[in-house]
């Protein structure tokens, strides 16, 4: 076991400094002069020149890379060229609001897409079990764009029911930062106006970008649950004359569990970046938000630090469920 | 807690937000929240920003020595400083000396001439986006501002330079005034304060500033120094960068002042009894870049001439700007001393092939069209301009291939005089006709005549003239035949000038927005 | 009446008897021929009449009007061309690419094994939507690059799947024989391993086209897709979202049409699985 995490904690870090070697260059390709974009239209040459030298920006590649690398060491990502901050400060300015998101996605996607995919597998071939399938087809193909504008149409123009984009009513002031995420440092604070403030504004974009996920885990619990329901002791214990649910959650739920937590990892994964879209739309002020405008102003050192720790997180999780693997299922050894 | 007990209570919470505003009401008629697309805010440092957006946010928060009341930029009136004197030197530069009212900053100290200085002096130093200003245009260096006595400020300015030019650049918040004491304390490694002032504000004016937590918003409080106590007591600057993100924002009560409506959803508001929709003026032009230099596409005068006859230009206001926008032919726009708003070249598409043809170019041409990602000056989308554009030149043979970028890529490509068609816009760096004419008309300014690659010396001649002449009659007569010359043969044809759209609450009381995006808030009140 | 023999064969049964394959299978192949027809179903795309914009279907209309007046079906129908492209290009690329790198890890096994996997692993680890927007704010907004920007995050799934078939593979009999006989190695490649993995390629190519061409128009929503005035869809969801009260057809029509497309491809993948790779090797 020890072995296994040392072995898979070197992969990570190669992983890691692959991702950030590969944005660096990416970003170094670049034809435009990232001065340009931080000074404006009517920037003067000399202007020009002179932040080119005080970032650095004249050395060749290499050299840049080398200083890049040893800040890194020393715990600096270095400077935006956009807000001239320190990219930690922005990162764990923007970092929070984009996990609450994805937690508040995932929430929606386990809190549906589970039930769906069990109750499916429960009535295969039945009219509920086709409506389930048919509506995981549909989400699994919906623009996330497409869905936010009309959700936000529908929901907070025509019928009013939920707040517009945004975090927070902005009449309520927010809570002292703790976590930097609104709902739990609201909770923290023990301010449940701006609790519920927060929590209903967080409904839509995390149904939003929760839909994908969801109609994805609908399927995989489904076909898992298939597979597990058609063994022969389950089968068996069913004629045995146990009652129908405690065989399910007994038996099938447990060994379906393994998929899903494979499907779940990867999700958080992925919706990290995948908040992208929906951030624009819903006014977030999350990581996807500052990554976009970092792309758009060139300011390549912002976006290899949302990229490293994208990376980082992406890995990370990866891990985690590989050893979680191992909890839920023996037989798996860790070679 | 048990859980249901935990359940119980989120709910109650739940409930109670969303149908309950009743406890915030005092609250809210005090705070004015204002949705717009704040993204270019990088820095709220008065010395550095050089940007739009924190225009009326520094604005609010720093004095300056003079300023323009509310949206008469004609003059310039009292703000720090209560009169000023002009004099000439034995060199033939001038002297500004300003005699100061008394001010308190937010953090308790008056407001001295040693501030003043450091202030000025500080934005040199730190060299930014913005102090050209000080540096090319005023011709400052540190030590050009002295202070006299605690309450006297003189700032001497070198032969060629305009005093009256350098007075209305001091409105812009550049000429921000800051508690020197204060802000000296939290210089972080040379930073000259730049770090906190981002955070913190250390001005005279009525606001300042809370926090910024970025990309979600900017809060302004009450200065408590302030002498007159304004009505609304924060200020709450949302970012949304979605235009139907504001719409929806404003009709449900969430914002009270929206600053990216797109020019249907305006005309919509302007029907709309619970909405104010209020057209505010720019400076801003969009304007199409044709290069000119001797092999380019654009060498030929009749070419160009061929191009401003094959706009359509009213069809770009009427319909993709919805009317938000003034029909513009020359560089000097509305609001500005020397405006020139004659129509040079009606929409005539046979005068336009005659030129094509007599250019020799009747088989047709074919050139790059370099635009930006994003909306173009007055809120439509530079994809929807550019294939207009596209489909008009089409009609006299010209085949624009459209190159979309992002901005900073056009700027590398225009500034090394590499774009052959380029649509972009143009704001001046200070009310003043010569913010116009001396980087579209002057090769030498190194601005847009040099980008397009046009070195002509009438115009040159005209637009250095125009900049030191200190009598406004003379000056005038010299905008007139700059603005006809550079419409008949620059490098440019000029789309619009728009008309900036804001739509307010009903409730919001007092709104204005100068051409210069000032905004006073302490003007604004709301009603219940 | 007898059904033809083909029709009568294990898989056909199979493919016939799942709806949605069929479904999936006529509509991908509709698509593909709306896109070859374009010319004779809609006119100029790019035709503007600028004083009727934004109107309401119609006849003259199917589907409406832009900002711009221009035919929205026209659009919608000659879009079909540009997402189709992006959506084969980019699957043929990634499936160059990441076969190539597979094929290699799985044949040469060993160190070069462990170090073409771990690249795989870092483009895996990479932020799709991040790394896309890079490349095309690096490179310029153009559809060339959106399709490098997808294929470099979609191709490490193919890597991966090749090389396990590959790896599967080789233990049997008769890989083990020919190697025994002295065949060169990449010659094993050709002939044993990859008729073998035909199948689940197949299958990983119809899911990935459906979702090259969801993050294409992703990257077309945000700017970083084809150049104006190309009607490409996501551009031109992004391009009429602010009339979605006063003109929601003109956003939802292509946003429509991406859907159905994806869909479209999703069905045929779960129905090829279906019938050649029943026992699910597939990864999805």
């Amino acid at each position: 076991m020890l072995a296994f995490l040392l072995r898979r904690i070197g992969y990570l870090i190669f992983v890691v400094w692959g991702v950030g070697f590969a944005a660096f260059f990416i970003s170094h390709v670049v034809p435009a002069d990232p001065a340009a974009a931080a000074l404006g239209s009517n920037a003067r040459p000399a202007q020009i020149e002179a932040y080119r030298e005080k970032y650095g920006l004249d050395l060749p590649v290499y050299q840049q890379y080398l200083r890049y690398m040893v800040n890194l060491f020393q715990g600096d990502l270095g400077n935006s060229l956009r807000t001239q901050r320190p990219i930690l400060s922005d990162l764990r300015d923007f970092f929070p609001a984009t996990f609450e998101l994805t937690l508040g996605a995932m929430f929606f996607a386990a809190l549906f897409g589970v039930p769906a995919g069990v109750i499916a597998a429960l009535y295969q071939d039945r009219p509920i079990d086709l409506g389930v399938r048919s509506l995981a087809l549909v989400g699994g193909a919906t623009p996330v764009y497409w869905l936010a504008i009309l959700a936000l149409e529908l929901f907070h123009s025509r019928l009013g029911w939920l707040p517009g984009p945004g975090e927070l009513n902005p009449y309520l002031l927010e809570p002292h930062r703790v976590t930097g995420m609104l709902v739990v440092d609201a909770a923290l604070a023990g301010e449940w106006q701006v609790f519920g403030s927060a929590v209903s504004h967080l409904v839509l974009p995390a149904a939003v970008l929760g839909a994908f996920s969801t109609a994805l885990l609908a399927r995989m619990v489904r076909s898992a649950m298939l597979e597990v329901l058609s063994q022969d002791y389950v089968r068996t214990a069913r004629a045995k004359g146990l009652a129908g649910r405690v065989v399910v959650f007994k038996h099938a739920m447990r060994n379906a569990a393994l998929p899903v937590l494979t499907v779940m990892g990867s999700l958080l994964g992925s919706l990290l970046t995948g908040a992208v879209l929906t951030e624009t739309i819903f006014s977030w002020p999350g990581i996807g938000s500052y990554a976009t405008s970092s792309a758009i102003g060139l300011d390549f050192p912002a976006v290899m630090g949302v990229t490293l720790v994208a990376g980082l997180v992406y890995s990370l999780i990866n891990l985690l469920v590989d050893v979680l693997y191992g909890v839920f299922d023996p037989r798996i050894t860790y070679a | 807690m048990s859980r249901p007990r935990v359940l119980w209570t989120l709910l109650i919470a739940l409930v109670a937000t969303l149908f309950s505003f009743g406890a915030a009401q005092s609250a809210q008629q005090q705070t004015l929240v204002i949705g717009g697309d704040w993204t270019d805010l990088i820095t709220l440092d008065p010395g550095v920003a050089y940007e739009f957006s924190p225009v009326p946010i520094l604005d609010n928060t720093y004095q300056r020595l003079v300023q323009f009341q509310g949206t008469d930029l004609s003059h310039v009136v009292p703000d720090a400083a209560t009169s000023w004197d002009i004099a000439s030197t034995a060199d033939g530069g001038s002297t500004i000396t300003f005699h100061l009212a008394d001010a308190t900053f937010s953090t308790g100290r008056p407001l001295t001439a040693a501030d003043v200085v450091w202030s000025f002096d500080r934005v040199i130093q730190i060299n930014g986006p913005s102090a050209f200003l000080f540096t090319d245009v005023a011709g400052m260096k540190v030590g050009s501002t002295k202070a006299l006595d605690d309450h006297t400020v003189q700032l001497t300015l070198p032969k060629g330079v305009n005093p009256q030019i350098v007075l209305n650049m001091l409105t812009f918040n550049i000429g921000g005034i800051m508690d020197a004491t204060e802000v000296q304390k939290h210089v972080d490694a040379n930073d000259y304060g730049q770090k906190w002032l981002n955070d913190h504000s250390a001005g005279s004016g009525p606001y300042m500033l809370d926090r910024w937590d970025r990309g979600s918003q900017v809060v302004l409080v009450v200065n408590p120094h302030y002498p007159k106590p304004p009505a609304i007591k924060r200020i709450i600057l949302r970012y949304m960068q979605e235009s139907n993100a504001q719409r929806t924002a404003l009709k449900s009560g969430e914002i009270d002042i929206a600053y990216n409506f797109t020019p249907d959803a305006f005309k919509e508001a302007e029907s709309d009894p619970s909405l104010n929709a209020i057209k505010t003026d720019t400076f801003q032009m969009a304007y199409l870049g044709m290069n000119s230099g001797p092999n380019a596409p654009f060498a030929d005068n009749r070419v160009r001439d061929a191009v401003r006859y094959a706009i359509d230009q009213d069809g770009i206001i009427n319909d993709l700007l919805a009317g938000l926008g003034r029909k513009m032919q020359t560089i000097i726009p509305y609001g500005l001393m020397g405006a020139d708003t004659n129509v040079y070249f009606p929409h005539d598409l046979e005068k336009a092939k005659q030129l094509m043809a007599e250019a020799g170019k009747s088989g047709g041409m074919s050139v790059e069209f370099l635009i930006a990602t994003g909306a173009c000056t007055g809120g439509v989308p530079c994809a929807d301009l550019a294939a207009k554009i596209q489909s008009d030149l089409a009609k006299i043979g010209i085949t624009a291939n459209i190159k979309q970028t992002t901005s900073a890529q056009l700027y590398t490509i225009y500034r090394q005089q590499a774009a052959q068609l380029v649509l972009a816009a143009w704001s001046p760096d200070y009310p003043d006709p010569n913010g116009n004419a001396s980087p579209l008309a002057d090769y030498n300014a190194k601005s847009l005549a040099w980008r397009n690659d046009w070195n002509d010396a009438t115009a040159t001649k005209l637009a250095t003239e125009a900049a030191t002449s200190t009598d406004p009659a003379t000056r005038k007569e010299l905008y007139a035949q700059l603005t006809k010359y550079v419409a008949e043969n620059g490098p440019f044809a000029m789309l619009y000038q728009p008309v900036y759209p804001i739509v307010t609450s009903a409730k919001v009381q007092g709104f204005a927005r100068s051409a210069q995006g000032d905004v006073d808030y302490t003007a604004i009140t709301k009603l219940p | 009446m007898t059904a033809p023999a083909f029709l009568r064969s294990k898989p056909a049964r199979r493919f016939l008897r799942n709806p949605g394959t069929v479904i999936g299978t006529a509509l991908s192949l509709a698509l593909i021929l709306v896109a070859l027809l374009a010319p004779l179903l809609a006119g100029d795309p790019l035709l503007q009449h600028l004083s009727d914009r934004l109107q309401g279907p119609s006849a003259a209309h199917w589907f409406g009007t832009d900002q711009l007046g221009r035919d929205v079906w026209a659009r919608v129908v000659w879009g079909s061309r540009i997402s189709l492209r992006i959506g084969f290009v980019v699957v043929a690329v990634s499936l160059l690419a990441g076969g190539t790198v597979g094929l290699l890890a799985g044949m040469l096994g060993g160190a070069w094994d462990e170090l073409l996997m771990r690249v795989t692993d870092i483009f895996l680890a990479f932020p799709a939507l991040i790394l896309a927007m890079a490349i095309s704010a690096a490179l310029g907004p153009s559809l060339g690059n959106v399709m490098i920007a997808v294929a470099a995050v979609s191709w490490p799934n193919y890597a991966r799947l090749l090389r396990s078939q590959v790896l599967a593979v080789r233990t049997l009999d008769y890989v083990e024989a020919s190697r025994a006989l002295g065949a060169a190695r990449f010659r094993q490649a050709l002939l044993h391993v990859l008729p073998n993995t035909i199948t689940p390629l197949l299958v990983q190519a119809s899911f990935d086209i459906g979702s090259a061409i969801l993050t294409a128009a992703g990257l077309g929503f945000i700017g970083f897709g084809a150049q104006p005035p190309t009607p490409e869809w996501g551009a031109m969801v992004s391009e009429t979202r602010n009339f979605i009260n006063e003109a929601p057809w003109a956003s939802s029509a292509p946003a429509i049409a991406i859907l159905v497309t994806v869909l479209a491809f999703n069905l045929l993948g779960d129905g090829l699985r279906d019938v050649l790779d029943p026992r699910g090797r597939t990864r999805r």
